[in-house]
């Protein structure tokens, strides 16, 4: 065997970063042998049930649990009378506000928690909760975010009317939560005073649910004669919850253990603590046996963690050659009726001021002004990294707009004001340093790829023949993601910064254990780090075990959101697997009688340089680890632990293009071809990427195309179950092509980006690009989403190309 | 949820004949499919029940009716209703003026404009049928008027009779909700080639 062949054997063996690894908890699933929430039955364990309120906005004039408790199997009716002898009515959010667990004296949304049904199993809980009789005295809701500032407005939040803050500084109105500004806006103004051009476009994020396949839930089981309390929940981040629930119930923090399990996705909607799981647990301290709860399709689109709902202003003023000279991006953020959108402290509104996107935009100012409304808390979910994608959203569009005023092709308006690669690390005016790109040969290598000078010409043929049955349009979206948070400097949750770790432990026999504080909702962690310990250490991935979601067992980490895993806990990993390194080199120099100087590292062992027969791979070593043949004062055995605190956020970037062809009589858009460039850094399993990337876009996709979350006029949902709410499936989505560059992040370990959320987020303004796209020709500058058939064909009626 | 529905039924009475008939709150009320009335409270105040399957949703409402007015010289009957599911998770309430116009001897109209507002459960999953289904709920309704007119003529001229006088209501059935789904599919067909979505 020559000697590259040998090499090549060896580094095969591993399986580790840049090879395409089968997931390795895939064996589980694909068998039906995952163990999610709803699997764990416990000994003695009772079923709660919630009653919810059909109201949007009422006062609760009694509660009468009398025929609940007479029904069959019914053990006991907690109602927010009940939580208040233990202080459990009311509990904190993780945007700085308070949320009533179980409704005291109003209910301020719709489905809202007013009494918990605990009985024997979830049938007999589920009857005796439709027997509770709650006596309600309807209130006029607020639904339009626009109305609630109104100086009439009703006050949804009687609790902290006379609170002049609620955790993000001062507030105007009873019905204001926050006012959240970045940049300069004397300097934006001054840009725009003096611009040759400028534009400016309302456009609506409509609220949305990610809608994972498995809802929440928790079997809560406390144990009163050690005072222990075990909760297995879904939870994207089971440290942060720990803590919560140590500062919600006063149990030491040491005597709580929160197991995540298997998770059936999350996106985000897994992050908060929903008060199901807070009254399981009070419930469960109460009566002394385990308590399960599991939210419904309809609890679980209807009250938990919902996505977006910013009304967004962008406004745009540049030069007459499309160079963009000033940038002022506004939002009314409904945030529903208690502020639980997830923020670290410092951003209230996220990391909203991203909105620069790749672009140099020498001036620029950002507001957020975010208002209760009768509707469902949350705001932060949905496969975003805290409100990127209503950022990025506005500047793709807006550049679109600012191209269709001009007469300029909507590739060339981003060429002219592309961050280039030279300018890197560049400070944007909203304050953020972009750490690298390339952006100019990515949109190039697009452009090439789909023939894009050909596109343009067929659709100016197609524009010019009025028999064609279809409008074809062309949507491009060159955006730049910011994930990975984050610095402790500047992010913090509750007070505990944003740090994430990894400890590895290695067995004699060259077994590996690694524990993160990070949370695997399918993003293939057990695989990608596993990976990361391959090539670091030269150990197979076949024998690395990842574990995650047990706060008894893993390190403290903040979990796995934001695309966080592997900018920060990926990086942990590749840390504490070089402190393991580190040691295994003073062995392999005591074993070979060399200085360390003189070894070498080769995928696998250590090395004498220029004489590689004296070598000692990492197995020889994991044995001798564990022996006294060790040097003078070194303890036994290779073990670590990082705490990881990035220096910085990562930013990820990609060029999108989407052709569809809208037909003008029906109004459907087919998407005829997606082409996605996403550039991450080193890629460390390129199928998971691909795998993420296409979940992504076909999040992107359903987001653009057709989902929504309606209101009536009185705040009642029109649009929690599946019968309304779209989620594609194979029949729907369109094929994904997928393309990258590698462009390293000078300060990952491993030079990685976080990638997961990329797709969502520029997929997003890519397709609403395309839609808008085969009607600029038509003057239309802007249309709201969903594009569905419906709503696309009133455009078309409303500009009578539906006409023969 | 609000739907606001304006229709007029032939009835084969007299219009002083369906004016009687329309005082009796508990007669007028098991015409109504699925409906029926529990308890008379004083006057103008009643209890009643309201079963409906539509669907996935399975409505079982108990409520409160009040009579706001009655006025002979118009025959014009004017009410209130409101209730919720048993189940907690729906409400409703609807704002209902009925008004008997004459004809003839033999005939007269019966007016009906109302308007229906639901909340919860009933609004989430109702919401797209709810004007077919109310539209056929009232059809059923002056249907079984119709038909109690026919049945049981009270004397023309007579004076409203004292409450519960009516003949007894025939027991209240749910919706039946096939043939509601039956009759809301032929209505919206038979909008549909006339060119007058509904």
């Amino acid at each position: 065997m020559s000697q590259t062949a040998e090499l090549k054997e060896r580094e095969d063996k591993l399986q580790g970063m840049g090879t395409s690894l089968l997931r390795k908890e895939d064996a589980k699933f694909i068998r039906g042998q995952g163990s999610y929430i709803d699997d764990i039955k416990l000994p003695g364990m009772l079923f709660g049930a919630v009653v919810r309120s059909p109201y949007a906005h009422a006062r609760i004039k009694g509660i009468d649990k009398a025929k609940a408790l007479a029904c069959p199997g019914v053990v006991a009716v907690l109602t927010a009378d009940d939580l208040k002898p233990v202080n459990l009515h009311w509990m904190p959010t993780l945007g700085g506000d308070v949320q009533a667990v179980l409704a005291d004296k109003k209910v301020c949304f719709q489905y809202q928690e007013v009494a918990m049904v605990l009985a024997s199993d979830r049938y007999a809980a589920y009857d005796g909760a439709a027997l509770v009789e709650v006596d309600y005295e309807e209130l006029p809701a607020i639904v339009d975010p626009k109305k609630s500032m109104a100086p009439d407005a009703p006050i949804i939040r009687e609790d902290i009317q006379d609170k002049k803050e609620v955790g993000h500084g001062p507030r105007t109105h009873p019905n204001h939560i926050f006012t959240w500004e970045a940049g300069d806006k004397a300097a934006a103004d001054a840009a725009f005073k003096t611009a040759e051009i400028t534009v400016r476009e309302e456009m609506l994020n409509p609220r949305v649910h990610p809608c994972p396949l498995e809802t929440c839930g928790c079997v809560a089981s406390f144990d009163k004669p050690t005072g222990y309390l075990t909760v297995y929940m879904t939870s994207q981040a089971p440290h942060l919850v720990r803590t919560v629930l140590a500062m919600l119930s006063g149990i030491a923090e040491s005597k709580i253990r929160v197991i995540g399990g298997d998770i059936g996705g999350g996106f985000g909607n897994k992050v908060p603590v929903y008060p199901g799981y807070v009254v399981a647990i009070v419930a469960s301290i109460v009566t002394g046996v385990p308590i399960k709860w599991i939210e419904s399709r309809i609890d679980n689109i209807s009250t938990t963690g919902f996505a977006r709902d910013y009304h967004g202003v962008g406004e745009l003023a540049a030069d007459k050659d499309g160079r963009i000279k000033g940038l002022r991006f506004s939002a009314l953020a409904d945030h529903g009726a208690f502020n639980s959108h997830v923020s670290a402290t410092k951003f209230p509104a996220g990391l909203f001021s991203i909105c620069t996107g790749s672009y140099a935009i020498p001036n620029a100012y950002a507001r957020v002004d975010a208002v209760y409304t009768n509707k469902a808390p949350g705001g932060v979910a949905y496969r975003c990294s805290l409100r990127v994608t209503e950022a990025i959203y506005l500047i793709e569009r807006m550049m679109d707009v600012l191209a269709l005023k001009l007469g300029l092709d909507k590739a060339e308006i981003r060429r002219r004001n592309f961050v280039r690669s030279d300018q890197f690390p560049y400070t944007t005016s909203l304050g953020w340093t972009l750490d690298s790109g390339a952006y100019h040969p990515a949109l190039e290598k697009v452009l090439k790829a789909v023939g894009y000078e050909g596109l343009r010409k067929e659709q100016a043929a197609k524009r010019a023949d009025p028999k064609s049955p279809t409008l074809m349009g062309i949507g491009i979206s060159t955006f730049t993601e910011i994930v990975g948070a984050g610095p402790t400097k500047v992010c913090d949750i509750l007070g505990v910064g944003l740090f994430d770790s990894c400890e590895i432990r290695i067995h004699p026999t060259g077994g590996v254990i690694a524990r993160l504080g990070t949370m695997s909702q399918g993003q293939g962690h057990a695989t990608t780090y596993a990976q990361i310990i391959a090539t670091e250490l030269g150990l197979p991935a076949a024998d690395i075990v990842v574990e995650e979601g047990d706060t008894d067992k893993s390190p403290y980490g903040a979990g796995t959101w934001g695309s966080r895993s592997t900018p920060v806990s990926g990086a942990a990993t590749a840390m504490a697997a070089r402190k393991i390194k580190d040691k295994a080199k003073k062995i392999a120099a005591h074993l070979l009688e060399v200085s360390e100087g003189d070894l070498e590292w080769e995928i696998d062992r250590f090395k004498v340089k220029g004489n590689p027969s004296q070598a000692k791979t990492m197995k020889e070593i994991c044995m001798v680890a564990h022996t006294g043949n060790l040097p003078a004062g070194m303890e036994q055995g290779l073990n670590a632990v990082t705490y990881y605190d990035p220096p910085n956020l990562t930013f990820p970037f990609g060029a999108y293009l989407c052709v569809v062809d809208v037909d003008k009589f029906t109004g459907e858009v087919k998407v005829r071809r997606f082409y996605a460039l996403d550039d991450c850094g080193t890629r460390i399993n390129p199928m998971v990427i691909e795998g993420q990337i296409h979940g992504g876009l076909t999040e992107a996709f359903a987001v653009a195309m057709g989902q929504q979350i309606p209101f009536d006029e009185n705040g009642n949902h029109l649009g929690n179950s599946l019968m309304d709410y779209f989620l594609p499936t194979a029949v729907e989505t369109p094929k994904w092509e997928t393309d990258h560059t590698v462009t390293l992040c000078p300060h990952h370990p491993l030079g990685a980006k976080g990638v997961a959320e990329s797709p969502h987020v520029g997929g997003i303004p890519c397709f609403s690009n395309a839609v808008i796209d085969a009607f600029a020709h038509l003057g239309v500058t802007h249309m709201d989403m969903p594009h569905s058939a419906w709503r696309v064909w009133q455009q078309c009626n409303t500009l009578g190309v539906n006409k023969r | 949820m609000k739907v606001r529905l304006e229709k007029a039924f032939p009835m084969p009475a007299s219009a002083d004949a369906a004016w009687a008939l329309l005082q009796v709150i508990a007669g007028v009320a098991s015409c109504m499919p699925g409906a029926k009335i529990t308890e008379q409270v004083d006057a103008t105040h009643y209890k009643g029940t309201v079963a409906l399957k539509v669907g996935p949703a399975s409505l079982s409402f108990r409520g409160e009716i009040e009579v706001k007015s009655l006025d002979a010289s118009t025959r014009t009957l004017h009410l209130f209703a409101k209730g919720t599911d048993t189940t907690g998770s729906s409400a409703a309430s609807m704002d209902l003026t009925a008004r008997v116009d004459a004809q003839d001897a033999n005939s007269c109209s019966l007016a009906g404009d109302s308007e229906v507002s639901m909340s919860g459960k009933a609004a989430s999953f109702g919401a797209r049928l709810m004007g077919p289904v109310s539209e056929q709920v009232l059809g059923q309704f002056a249907a079984n008027f119709a038909a109690r007119l026919k049945q049981a003529p009270p004397q023309a001229g007579a004076a409203a009779p004292a409450p519960g006088a009516a003949a007894p209501a025939p027991e209240a059935k749910p919706l039946n909700a096939l043939a509601l789904a039956w009759a809301v599919i032929k209505g919206w067909l038979r909008a549909l080639f006339t060119g007058k979505r509904a």
